[in-house]
């Protein structure tokens, strides 16, 4: 899952922090990009990479709140930190509602911000590798004919054939052919596994 | 007829008829002794010519011994007219010798009725008739008495008395009457003695005719008489007219002329002085009613002062009042001289008489203005105060006194009064007073003195020239209490300011805060970072040079912001220097602008150029547009984020600089427009409501307005004018 080198993402409006903490965050040996505002970093194509989001939460322009919305929007999934000059509860609570991977003050310890960021990588990086284990599986299910879905559905709702047979009005043997050919596709050996599979692409109609 | 019937009877009814007048005169005026005695005199000339009559119709020595006898009679009366006129008329002679005379004649004349058949003759043998003035007189042949020398030496001493007295009055001077008077009394009585004397020797035969040198005196003295009527007459004349000149004269200057006669208790008085007193122009007045028009409480010292005069004999010269008819009050004022008798007792008052009323009520009039100068001077510690510009010579009221805390026997001049300045003080006056004596221009300043008592008092001093009569005047007034409390309600204002400002500042700690953590948080990762390096082998010396230059930098840029803050939350005297609004303007955008960012609200700056400065203290101007812009700010929730925009717009008009802060939010409700600058009337949730009071205050305080109104165009509009700074001349 790691073949790429994960980059976090610095967005902050002044140039002298944005300087500083990419600065030591390289020192500690994370790839780093630095954006000046948050409409720079939208505009950036190579989005859907490795890494993790450093925000301040207070920017003209889209503020952090707003950058994390417009991330979830396009369908960004990278863990965000927002950082800001201090801690108010209230955008503390909102942002961390929405899924915000940690909120620090920007003169947080050097260590608590390393372990934040190292904390957002390792999640997106489970995140990432969840997702394609999904994709592959969902591509497989993808394969199947209309018919073998059909048959599928009926099956993980644990009918028989006979049921099956009767209920898409047709042949016990050819609900046998449909369920031969989707468990090799699917690649399973039986129907517990095939249910399993059916549930975690929660692929659910 | 005989003409010596004519003419003796002539002389007497001529005597009888002057004797007749002079009496009369007499009778009127008691004091007329001359014109008594002139009548006796008269009266004994004419018995005399009767009797001297008698002895030239006397048929027999017997009837003419007789009338001869009755003859002395005249002659006594004759010499003792005469002396009394002398002594009377002419005022002269030796009382003695008068006395003498009349005494001598009065023995011979008893000696006559003593003797048979008279005086003059020890026997009259026989009567002669001779002829004379073509008539048949008799004459007397007799022996001569020797006692007939009684009688002549009554006479030579009369003739003696007379020109002992023409002698001196002609010493006195008054030398015509000397000498008609005296002259002929001396002429004819020599005259009748001698032929008196040389009939009666018989040394000539001739009758008696003493009678008309006897006529010739009184005509002699009736000439003189007459004369002074003819003068009387003149003097009357001349009398009357300088009367009119004086009634004149007294009535224009409404003077009244009385005269008061102790004896007979009457007042004469001109018609101005009736007019003066009420009285009607023929009513008799008494002294008690003139009395009765003295004003109640003055009458009993105006007796006082009445009888003291008399007492005294000195001059009565007061003011009294006197009640008019109408019941109106006039004040008089009179001057007069009380006259004694030469036994010293009253006799009469004279006096003129004055209405003063006007005065007496203008000075009335001017002493209350007096007072009333007085007492507003001490109630508003305002003095006045003049001085001359060419000889430096100052007049101060009361109050000016106190104010200088010296008392009235100070003498004060220009010179001293600037001595009492302080040190700061006393070239501004100087230069004013200068200016007000050289080119009349007037001056008005709050400045300091202290008093001879040392104290320190802050005066309001303002001054006018009025160089054409080389004065310059004007007033003082003490205004420390004044000072005082305006100095006390500035510490107040600034310190409300002060907390005003300070609840400003907290509206900003968001933005404040965020804006300081920012170096703060750089330098702090740039450090980290810095040691990272130097950790690293081999250490990146490059890199950790450019940091040390940035947390510089950025600690600079923090210093910059506390500096800003401190600024606006420093407790601090109000300090007033010329300002530049654009840049004023400037400073409080940058300082609000991160705020205005996280809002997402457009801050836009409308400067105006050239913009003459305005006088006014940096801090409190820059809180009050700092509180006009959060206010701004916060009246922009609504709009979209691409609406909200503030604008300051700066603009000179005129003599005045304004200043406009412009929303693009939802305007002031109207009916809260008008409430917007009263103390403790918020909109806000969280307001207390002094941002706007506070700011009014400031600005009034700086001289100029702030106003409220809602934009054509919506939003709400702020508006401030302050005036242009004047440049002031060094002073």
């Amino acid at each position: 899952m790691n073949e790429a080198e994960p980059i976090v993402h610095v967005v902050d409006d002044d140039t002298s922090f944005l300087t500083a903490v990419a600065r030591m965050l390289r020192a500690s040996g994370f790839s780093v990009k630095t954006f000046g505002s948050s409409a720079e970093f939208l505009a950036c194509r190579e989005l859907n990479v490795h890494g993790c989001v450093l925000a301040d939460l207070r920017m003209p322009g889209l503020n952090g709140l707003e950058l994390q919305e417009a991330l979830a929007k396009a369908g960004h999934r990278m863990p965000v930190i927002f950082l800001s000059g201090h801690g108010d509860i209230p955008t503390t609570v909102q942002a961390m509602r929405r899924g915000a991977e940690d909120f620090l003050t920007k003169r947080a310890p050097k260590e608590e911000l390393i372990d934040a960021v190292k904390r957002a990588l390792e999640r997106d990086a489970r995140e990432r590798a969840e997702r394609t284990r999904l994709e592959a599986l969902r591509a497989r299910f993808a394969a199947l004919t209309p018919r073998e879905l059909e048959v599928l559905k009926h099956v993980v709702q644990g009918k028989l054939n006979k049921q099956i047979a009767y209920d898409l009005g047709i042949h016990e043997r050819t609900v046998k052919l449909h369920r031969t050919a989707l468990t090799t596709k699917l690649g399973v050996h039986s129907t517990p596994e095939l249910t399993k599979l059916w549930l975690e692409a929660g692929e659910r109609r | 007829m005989s003409w010596i019937t004519v003419i003796w009877s002539m002389v007497a009814s001529a005597c009888l008829t002057l004797a007749a007048i002079h009496l009369l005169v007499w009778c009127r005026k008691r004091t007329a002794w001359p014109n008594l005695f002139f009548s006796l005199t008269s009266i004994a000339t004419a018995a005399l010519a009767f009797g001297e009559f008698e002895m030239m119709r006397a048929q027999t020595p017997g009837e003419f011994g007789t009338a001869l006898r009755w003859v002395h009679v005249p002659v006594l009366a004759l010499i003792v007219g005469l002396v009394g006129f002398v002594q009377t008329y002419l005022g002269g002679g030796r009382r003695w010798l008068a006395l003498t005379t009349c005494a001598l004649r009065a023995f011979s004349l008893l000696l006559n009725f003593l003797m048979e058949p008279n005086v003059n003759y020890r026997e009259i043998t026989r009567l002669r008739h001779i002829s004379f003035l073509g008539d048949s007189v008799s004459v007397c042949e007799g022996v001569p008495s020797p006692w007939n020398l009684v009688g002549h030496l009554s006479l030579l001493l009369l003739v003696f008395f007379v020109a002992d007295a023409g002698i001196t009055v002609w010493r006195r001077g008054d030398r015509r009457q000397a000498v008609v008077v005296g002259g002929s009394i001396v002429f004819f009585v020599l005259a009748a003695t001698v032929q008196t004397m040389l009939t009666r020797w018989e040394v000539v035969h001739w009758p008696e005719t003493a009678c008309l040198f006897f006529l010739g005196i009184v005509v002699a003295m009736g000439y003189e008489m007459s004369r002074e009527v003819y003068q009387a007459a003149q003097l009357s004349d001349e009398l009357q007219q300088s009367e009119e000149w004086i009634n004149l004269a007294t009535d224009s200057a409404g003077v009244g002329i009385w005269a008061w006669d102790f004896t007979s208790n009457i007042i004469w008085a001109t018609e101005k002085a009736r007019t003066l007193y009420g009285f009607s122009s023929d009513e008799l007045i008494p002294f008690e009613k003139f009395l009765s028009k003295v004003h109640p409480d003055d009458i009993d010292w105006v007796v006082q002062a009445s009888q003291k005069c008399f007492q005294e004999g000195a001059d009565f010269r007061d003011d009294y009042r006197i009640v008019m008819p109408d019941g109106s009050t006039r004040w008089v004022r009179v001057l007069a001289k009380a006259f004694l008798t030469p036994s010293g007792k009253p006799e009469r008052m004279t006096g003129v008489s004055l209405d003063i009323t006007e005065n007496k009520r203008a000075e009335e009039a001017l002493v209350r203005s007096q007072h009333l100068l007085r007492e507003t001077g001490r109630i508003g510690k305002v003095g006045g105060w003049e001085f001359n510009i060419d000889t430096s010579k100052q007049t101060w009221t009361e109050e000016t006194y106190n104010i200088h805390e010296v008392d009235l026997t100070y003498e004060p001049t220009v010179e001293r009064g600037l001595d009492f300045y302080t040190p700061d003080s006393r070239p501004i006056i100087e230069r004013a007073v200068q200016r007000a004596t050289e080119h009349g221009e007037p001056f008005d300043l709050e400045l300091e003195i202290i008093t001879a008592k040392g104290n320190l008092r802050s005066v309001h001093a303002v001054g006018n020239s009025d160089l054409e009569h080389r004065r310059v005047y004007g007033f003082f007034q003490d205004i420390t209490e004044r000072k005082q409390s305006e100095f006390e309600a500035l510490n107040q204002r600034n310190q409300l300011a002060h907390v005003a400002r300070i609840s400003t500042m907290g509206e900003l700690a968001t933005s404040l805060a965020h804006e300081l953590s920012q170096p703060l948080g750089a330098i702090l990762r740039n450090a980290e970072a810095a040691e990272l390096f130097l950790q690293a082998t081999p250490p990146d010396l490059e890199e950790v040079r450019d940091i040390l230059a940035d947390i510089q930098r950025d600690d600079q840029r923090a210093g910059a912001v506390i500096d800003r803050m401190r600024s606006l939350l420093k407790r601090r005297e109000v300090e007033h220097s010329l300002l530049d609004l654009n840049l004023l303007a400037d400073e409080v955008i940058s300082l609000i602008r991160p705020e205005a960012g996280a809002r997402k609200i457009g801050l836009e700056l409308d400067p105006d150029s050239p913009l003459p400065p305005v006088r006014g203290d940096r801090i409190q101007l820059q809180q009050v547009l700092l509180n006009l812009l959060i206010n701004a700010m916060d009246a922009m929730n609504n709009p979209a984020p691409d609406d909200r925009r503030v604008t300051v717009r700066i603009q000179a008009a005129g003599t005045q600089v304004e200043v406009a802060v412009s929303d693009t939010g939802q305007g002031i409700p109207a009916d809260k427009l008008a409430h917007i600058f009263e103390p403790f009337f918020t909109t806000k949730a969280n307001g207390l409501g002094v941002g706007l009071p506070i700011s009014r205050k400031i600005i009034e305080a700086h001289g100029g307005s702030i106003r409220a109104e809602n934009a054509p165009d919506g939003g709400a509009r702020f508006c401030i004018t302050l005036p242009v700074a004047i440049e002031e001349s060094p002073l």
